[in-house]
């Protein structure tokens, strides 16, 4: 009889395992997957779902499942504030990471910050300055001085050129990023003595920009430092190549020369430009699995109006989730103080190469590369998955070449 | 008794509001019940103008923003407490209506909506360029600490919005139903009627402008706390604009319980559907029952359900 209880107990006791075994860990988030950054934001979800189906493939974290808990917050941060918190409350998510973009990631804070989670973040710029929440922790590789580290590189790699250029301009759309970056622009400028002959801000509706480079032009900049969005990327570069800047070095913060569909539409008009980007195909940033995660992610991107490439966010959505997996694994709990120390005290190997975080929870330091795009063909897509397109000329650690110099004669 | 039911009724949402946060810990619950009270009074202040008196007002958004922004520029000045940011708002916001009704004195129909809409550019540049509230880069304000006897800052920012919706549609019904919103009623069916009837159009257009304005700067005026970081983007959505104007639409335009029902409804509608399906179905929702209202029921529900007492008396 006492076997019959003994086979009984143990037998529950295994089922009770089982079944704790078969309760998945739960990831809560809200994500940008309509609105105006919805493209990035799909891109993203993309990159985490092949992280989570990899993890689940290798047994999940902690023995248990990784299931994913989110929502769409339509690029509007008043949505931010009821969706996690009905991820904390309701879902009762076991760990929760950030949205796409500084808007949608600073309504979350005081939320996750009265729950006392880790808030692994996704590409905010000096998000965390106001609230110094010592659990934030951000992927994008902008550094300590986001504002500063944005426009160093340019502004060294054009000290570096011989005779220094003397004069500079400095150009932003009227918006958060692009004034942040112009800011820093002209922190920089000055620190390393340039002249600024021209310091103006563009409205973000504008559509033509002839106007703007021919105001540019006539003051006769050596340098021109760009801080804009993807459709004033686009149109600053056609208007360059219009009126014929010449300009010794042209580019610097122009978000949206980054994605794939960008570089094919502007084809050859690129060659040449100097700009920031985080990631790119050569030879001195290939860390390990960053070939197979973006292999991965061009398969399912087909078809899903998607960066067909994913070169410039996919692989930082990929890595935050990879820090916060290993996280887990290595301290063998969900205890968000022992995963916070986790990210704190350790180099993390990834996909974008390892990372370390410093003050504010940003990159211990600055990775932003400058790269110059070179010999770029008309209409080729293809082009731009390998080497030697995106040549990076700044920093020194990850240099695959010298800069090409002037820009335009 | 009659005269005894509305108050009677508000007392009892407040109460039970106040049971809310003592029962429900679930600050969730708060959080979307915020958004739709966000939406209730913008779609109340909306028909004001809107429904009594029928001048279709674009710049919602805008009188929302500009109650938000009231408040940071008053955050950054020194640290005032909550009601008077309300108040400051209101009062700024009632100025600006009260500008817009004078501008616009002359304008009609679809003239007055392209001015509304034209206001709304010309104030998001200004804060696009005043780097004071941050400027186009956004700012951030941090909740403060206390609370009063609420147990979180979202629970007391529930019970603000509820007093301030339920003030909102006191004002609304008193409108409604005097002698104002009689000449407002006037003015929307024939205005050079209403003119030659004796009617002061002038006078009661700029009431209403500046009320509706007040009433959608008090409703911004907690934003910045709610959210954390305001930019002139997200405050200046188009999106709150498009809520404002088919939440009345939908409930019904020509009664005071219409904007009530319609935000009510479409509100909770599309906090459901952003946590069950997708936001992306938000705005198609939205657009769908707004053309089905229009063309099928342009009284709108509070319009049908008052149809069809009608005809069972």
């Amino acid at each position: 009889m006492k076997l019959v209880r003994v086979s009984i107990a143990l037998a529950t006791a295994a089922f009770a395992g089982l079944a704790g075994a078969a309760e998945p860990i739960k990831i809560g988030f809200s994500m940008a997957l309509t609105g105006a950054l919805a493209g990035a934001g799909k891109g993203a979800l993309i990159a985490m779902e092949i992280w989570r189906d990899d993890v689940n493939k290798k047994g999940g974290l902690l023995g248990r499942q990784v299931e994913f808990v989110y929502y769409d917050d339509a690029t509007q941060p008043a949505k931010v504030p009821p969706i996690y918190t009905k991820l904390l409350n309701v879902d009762k998510v076991d760990l929760v990471v950030s949205s796409y973009g500084t808007n949608e990631i600073v309504p979350a804070m005081p939320i996750v910050m009265r729950s006392k989670m880790v808030f692994p973040s996704l590409f905010g710029l000096a998000a965390n300055e106001e609230f110094k929440y010592d659990r934030y922790f951000q992927i994008m590789p902008a550094g300590p001085e986001p504002k500063l580290d944005w426009s160093r590189g340019f502004f060294e790699l054009a000290a570096q050129q011989k005779p220094k250029p003397q004069t500079v301009a400095i150009v932003a759309a009227d918006a958060e990023f692009a004034l942040n970056a112009a800011a820093g622009a002209r922190e920089n400028a000055k620190k390393m003595g340039f002249k600024i002959v021209y310091d103006k801000t563009y409205p973000p509706a504008t559509t033509d920009f002839t106007p703007i480079v021919r105001a540019i032009q006539a003051t006769g900049p050596d340098i021109v430092y760009v801080g804009s969005y993807p459709p004033d990327s686009v149109g600053m570069v056609k208007a360059a190549n219009e009126v014929g800047l010449k300009a010794k070095m042209f580019g610097g913060g122009m978000v949206g020369l980054q994605f794939a569909a960008i570089q094919k539409n502007l084809g050859p008009l690129l060659n040449n430009v100097v700009n920031y980007d985080f990631w790119v195909p050569e030879p001195t940033l290939n860390f390990p699995g960053v070939k197979e995660f973006l292999a991965k992610y061009q398969e399912a991107a087909k078809g899903k109006g998607v960066d067909p490439l994913g070169h410039y966010l996919p692989p930082f959505a990929y890595a935050y989730m990879q820090i916060l997996g290993d996280a887990v694994q290595a301290t063998k709990s969900l205890d968000q103080a022992k995963i916070a120390d986790y990210f704190r005290k350790n180099t993390h190997d990834t996909v974008v190469g390892k990372v370390q975080f410093g003050k504010n929870g940003e990159w211990a330091t600055s990775r932003v590369l400058m790269v110059q795009f070179r010999d770029v063909q008309p209409d080729n897509l293809e082009q731009f998955a390998g080497p030697g397109k995106r040549v990076v000329v700044y920093p020194k650690a990850w240099k695959s070449g010298d800069p090409v110099f002037p820009y335009k004669q | 008794m009659r005269g005894w039911g509305f108050p009677a009724a508000c007392a009892a949402v407040v109460v039970a509001g106040l049971a809310f946060t003592e029962l429900a810990d679930n600050p969730y619950y708060f959080n979307a019940a915020y958004v739709i009270l966000q939406a209730l009074i913008m779609a109340v202040a909306w028909n004001i103008l809107g429904g009594f008196t029928g001048y279709v007002n674009f710049g919602s958004a805008a009188f929302f923003a500009v109650g938000a922004y009231t408040s940071i520029a008053l955050l950054k000045a020194a640290a005032v407490p909550l009601p008077l940011l309300i108040l400051a708002a209101a009062l700024v916001c009632g100025l600006i209506g009260l500008g817009v009704g004078y501008l616009t004195l002359r304008l009609k129909g679809v003239y007055f909506a392209i001015a509304t809409l034209a206001m709304g550019i010309v104030l998001e540049t200004l804060i696009n360029n005043w780097s004071y509230v941050g400027g186009a880069k956004g700012t951030a304000i941090l909740t403060p600490d206390k609370h009063l006897w609420f147990d979180s800052y979202s629970e007391m920012l529930f019970m603000v919005m509820l007093l301030l919706a339920l003030g909102s549609v006191a004002v609304s019904r008193t409108l409604s139903s005097s002698r104002l919103g009689r000449g407002l009623a006037a003015i929307r069916d024939d205005e050079v009627a209403a003119e030659c009837s004796g009617v002061p159009t002038l006078r009661l257009k700029l009431v209403s402008t500046t009320v509706m304005g007040a009433m959608m700067g008090a409703a911004g005026a907690p934003y910045p706390y709610f959210v954390s970081y305001v930019d002139p983007l997200s405050a200046f959505n188009l999106f709150i604009a498009v809520n404002s104007i088919a939440m009345p639409m939908i409930g019904g335009t020509a009664h005071w319980a219409g904007p009530v029902v319609g935000a009510l409804l479409v509100g909770s509608a599309q906090e459901v559907i952003t946590v069950t399906i997708s936001s992306e179905l938000n705005v198609l929702l939205v657009g769908i029952m707004l053309v089905l209202f229009i063309t099928l029921a342009p009284q709108g529900i509070v319009g049908l359900v008052r149809k069809h007492w009608k005809k069972r008396a």
